[in-house]
């Protein structure tokens, strides 16, 4: 095991959290528990809220009830940076960066917001060196080709010592070579950092290589928790993807 | 295995930061040049109408655009003189300091309420708080003299010896300018990545942890504290203050010279500014077309060089000058301090 | 009481001006996001070209108001299509490019007109009475047509496709444009509908408050004060604020005097914004 900071990660734990807009609810009564060092994998078809989920745990959005806490600290309803400073810190969709600045300010402005010093960024030389971001150190963010752009968004958001971290479709847009770097940030996140991960994805290779546990999302429900392996092979998780195919189609499927 | 790139340790000034200072010390030897009042008035306009500029600049470094510098003008402005007036203060230093504190104490509160707002409401807004700046100076005759205004400002002193004719007003405009913009300098050096981040991308700059609120509620003081310094020259030149001095209109002018002179660098808001109040010398010869050509410079200049003159003056010297294609991707943004140009 | 209501008629009335100017603007910023820094010189515009019209040319009134609306409608257009769209992504540059564009219509008239304020009455004198109640001729006709053109404002916006299609554009642009409405008929149709309106009432009111190049400016305050009483995306807000600016100043200047109705009136923006942001019937948030 590598030296761990006294840092470490602290427990996330999300007690039936319920989203609505005016009469329309993304999610409810949802509940899970993200340990140190654990990886939990959410899936579930578009538009399930699992991008809205993020944004409340986060503090962007307010619950309507329930409740998440890390640690021993309460985080919905708290403010974004306030969240962010106790590690409780998200990656984006799209490519998140300042763009315009170079690839070492981007990462500099990780440091300064989150209070961290150089230290925590030479540490994450072997992944910068590894995702190819050392060799375009003092090239300007916009430039980079888009799975570069992502990478560095994602190591921005390591930069800042997170003790829980929550990844929304980190492979999304990147080729196939270059999932495998997700694989090695998780990696790197779990043990090198010790915080746990909850990662948001629809590549189910990704899932399946990774995850231990997923939670399945449907229409704003959690309708599924368990190993991948078996998690996707239940007719209701099916069912959710492909909006319910008649008991035909998954016959012809299968022989 | 590889070692991370040592870092460039950046000064703390960056060449636009160094050149404009310079150039504002070097307008102090202006009164030792010449005795020209026409100069000696110019000078003197060109410098207040940089150090307004330089409260739009503040706000535009974080994509907001402010219309309330007036406002905080006539708060400068109308401090200084009823100090000079009612309690006969004039040591300069006294009201310089007086001149910025009460400018940006009173942008606390009225920051709280507004900076919450999204990008076009807050410019709204803006306009409104010097609308009703202007109306409440019209009105509230017994404290700032109504339309009347204040009358009869003291002479200026400085350790003591007064400061009377107009070489010695250009002097305090000058040291005035250099205060309002070496604080802005040092708030837009020292803290470039965050404002950077905010004018970039808040929502990312938030979710690493930078409490964007402290940061726009800190300019939005310093930008109103620089007005005031601002409003405490021009009562000073005019040796009143009156409320036509602090229209909402004239907003217009000053978010013009920090635009068209250049938003990403605090060089551009002098250059504007400079360029721009000679042009309405110049224009001023056939006075009432003005305020149209002053419109069409304006439109042209945003359709055409939307990174105002300093931009353009860039964009000249990165195809003709020694640069090769690398500095394009290099640290001009940091360097300039400009997000985009 | 009859004060009360005499002067709650003054009211209406300004707020039914009011309410023309609030919908053009409104349409502008709630359609194509752009706050419409010109919207005064339209507005000025509109009551120089009716006064040329009809005082110097010798037109019927009724004809000079409709070429002036005709003419600010244009201009709006031409305006739009080849200024305006270029950098309509950009919130500052419309910004700048709109302030600019009043400026040169300020100084225009300016210089075409001159400074003095001409002589433009309106053709209808008098005043109807009904005892201590009154309300000038002048007045009611321009209230009269007011409503009329709110009315056909709303139909426009509510019970046409044209209407429907501005009304998708305002809620989500990308969404609207990726549906096929066409942004390059519509923005056009959009602003010049909003400058023809601002003309008209330039047209109908400088006859009866005041003709002069610099009237457009508090056009500009009071456009912005009900857009953000009223609420962004919302033409309804912005006509219920306009009234109620109306009455305000009418009461404010009745009972008050002097111009503390206008300020009664901002700080009243002021405070509403900050505890209710969403405008009276607005439903966006404002907030960051």
């Amino acid at each position: 095991m590598s030296a761990l900071s006294s840092n470490g990660g602290e427990t996330l734990r999300i007690e039936q959290i319920a989203k609505s807009f005016g009469g329309l609810t993304v999610f409810q009564d949802i509940s899970f528990e993200i340990k140190p060092g654990a990886l939990l994998g959410v899936i579930g078809p578009n538009g399930a809220g699992k991008t809205t989920m993020i944004n409340t745990i986060s503090g962007r959005l307010h619950l309507s009830s329930g409740r998440a806490m890390l640690g021993n600290t309460r985080v919905d309803g708290q403010s974004v940076f306030d969240n962010a400073k106790r590690g409780l810190v998200r990656s984006f969709q799209q490519t998140a960066n300042f763009s315009g600045y170079t690839v070492e300010d981007n990462l500099t402005s990780a440091l300064r917001f989150s209070g961290q010093d150089r230290s925590s960024l030479s540490r994450l030389t072997p992944l910068l060196d590894r995702f190819g971001l050392i060799e375009h150190w003092n090239r300007n963010a916009e430039i980079l080709p888009y799975g570069l752009q992502k990478m560095l968004g994602l190591t921005m958001a390591l930069a800042t010592k997170p003790r829980m971290l929550l990844l929304d479709e980190p492979a999304a847009g990147l080729e196939k070579s270059e999932r495998t770097n997700v694989d090695i940030y998780v990696q790197y996140a779990r043990d090198e950092i010790g915080c746990g991960v909850m990662l948001v994805e629809h590549d189910m290779d990704l899932i399946k290589r990774l995850c231990r546990e997923v939670i399945v999302l449907d229409g704003g429900r959690l309708i599924a928790q368990g190993e991948p392996a078996d998690v996707l092979n239940r007719k209701d998780v099916i069912d959710a993807y492909l909006g319910g195919a008649d008991d035909e189609d998954e016959h012809a499927q299968h022989s | 295995m590889k070692e991370l790139p040592a870092s460039e340790r950046a000064p703390f000034f960056g060449t636009y930061e160094k050149v404009t200072l310079g150039l504002l010390l070097l307008a102090f030897a202006v009164p030792f040049l010449t005795r020209n009042p026409q100069i000696l008035s110019q000078s003197n306009l060109i410098l207040i109408a940089a150090t307004a500029a330089l409260g739009v600049y503040i706000m535009l470094r974080m994509d907001l655009m402010s219309f309330a510098v007036p406002a905080f003008m006539a708060v400068g402005g109308y401090t200084v003189a009823m100090l000079g007036i009612r309690s006969g203060v004039t040591d300069v230093f006294a009201l310089a300091a007086a001149a910025f504190l009460v400018s940006a104490l009173c942008a606390v509160p009225l920051g709280w309420m507004i900076l919450r707002l999204k990008g076009v409401y807050f410019v709204l807004v803006t306009f409104v708080l010097t609308e009703i700046c202007q109306l409440l100076l019209f009105e509230a005759g017994p404290l700032t003299g109504g339309s009347n205004g204040l009358v009869g400002m003291p002479s200026v002193t400085v350790f003591g010896y007064e400061m009377y004719d107009n070489s010695h007003v250009l002097m305090i405009t000058a040291g005035l300018a250099f205060v309002g913009f070496l604080i802005a300098a040092v708030l837009t050096r020292a803290l470039r990545y965050e404002f950077a981040a905010i004018e970039k991308n808040d929502v990312l700059a938030e979710s690493l942890g930078l409490a964007c609120w402290k940061y726009k509620a800190l300019a939005f003081s310093v930008a109103a504290g620089v007005s005031g310094l601002a409003g405490f020259a021009l009562v000073n030149m005019l040796l009143t203050a009156h409320p036509t001095s602090f229209s909402p209109l004239s907003s217009v002018n000053y978010i013009t010279y920090a635009i068209v002179g250049g938003k990403g660098s605090i060089l551009g808001t002098l250059i504007g500014a400079a360029i721009l109040v000679s042009a309405t010398e110049f224009f001023a010869l056939r006075g009432e077309l003005s305020p149209g050509l002053y419109g069409l410079l304006i439109i042209v200049m945003t359709l055409v060089a939307p990174g105002g003159i300093m931009g353009l003056a860039e964009n000249f010297f990165r195809r003709f000058g020694k640069r090769d294609s690398k500095a394009l991707e290099t640290k001009v943004a940091v360097q300039s301090g400009s997000g985009h140009s | 009481m009859e004060g009360l209501i005499a002067t709650g008629l003054i009211g209406i009335s300004l707020g039914s001006q009011y309410a023309l100017l609030a919908l053009g603007f409104t349409l502008i910023f709630g359609i194509l996001g752009v706050v419409n820094f010109a919207h005064g010189g339209f507005y000025v515009m509109g009551g120089y070209v009716a006064y040329f019209c009809a005082a110097i040319i010798g037109l019927p009134y009724p004809l000079a108001v409709l070429v002036a609306v005709a003419s600010t409608a244009a201009l709006g257009w031409l305006f739009e299509v080849f200024i305006l769209e270029r950098v309509i992504n950009d919130h500052q540059a419309t910004l700048m490019v709109t302030m600019g564009f009043y400026l040169v219509i300020a100084t225009a008239i300016l210089v075409i007109f001159g400074a003095e304020s001409p002589q433009f009455d309106f053709p209808l004198q008098g005043v109807w009475r009904a005892g201590a109640i009154y309300i000038p001729y002048a007045n009611m006709v321009v209230l009269g047509v007011c409503l009329a053109a709110i009315v056909g404002v709303y139909w426009l916006v509510y019970r046409t496709n044209v209407g429907r299609s501005m009304r998708a554009m305002a809620e989500d642009r990308p969404v609207a444009s990726a549906l096929g409405m066409r942004t390059k008929m519509l923005f056009p149709f959009a602003f010049s509908l909003a400058t023809g309106l601002a003309g008209l009432t330039g047209a109908l009111v400088t006859p009866i408050l005041a003709l002069a190049p610099h009237v457009g400016d508090p056009v500009l305050a009071f456009s912005f004060l009900t857009v953000i009483l009223g609420g962004l995306g919302s033409v309804s807000g912005a006509t219920l604020a306009a009234f109620l600016v109306g009455l305000i100043e009418a009461y404010a200047a009745v009972y008050f005097g002097g111009s503390k109705g206008a300020l009664i009136l901002f700080v009243l923006v002021l405070v509403i914004l900050v505890l209710r942001p969403q405008g009276l019937l607005g439903k966006e948030a404002r907030r960051a």
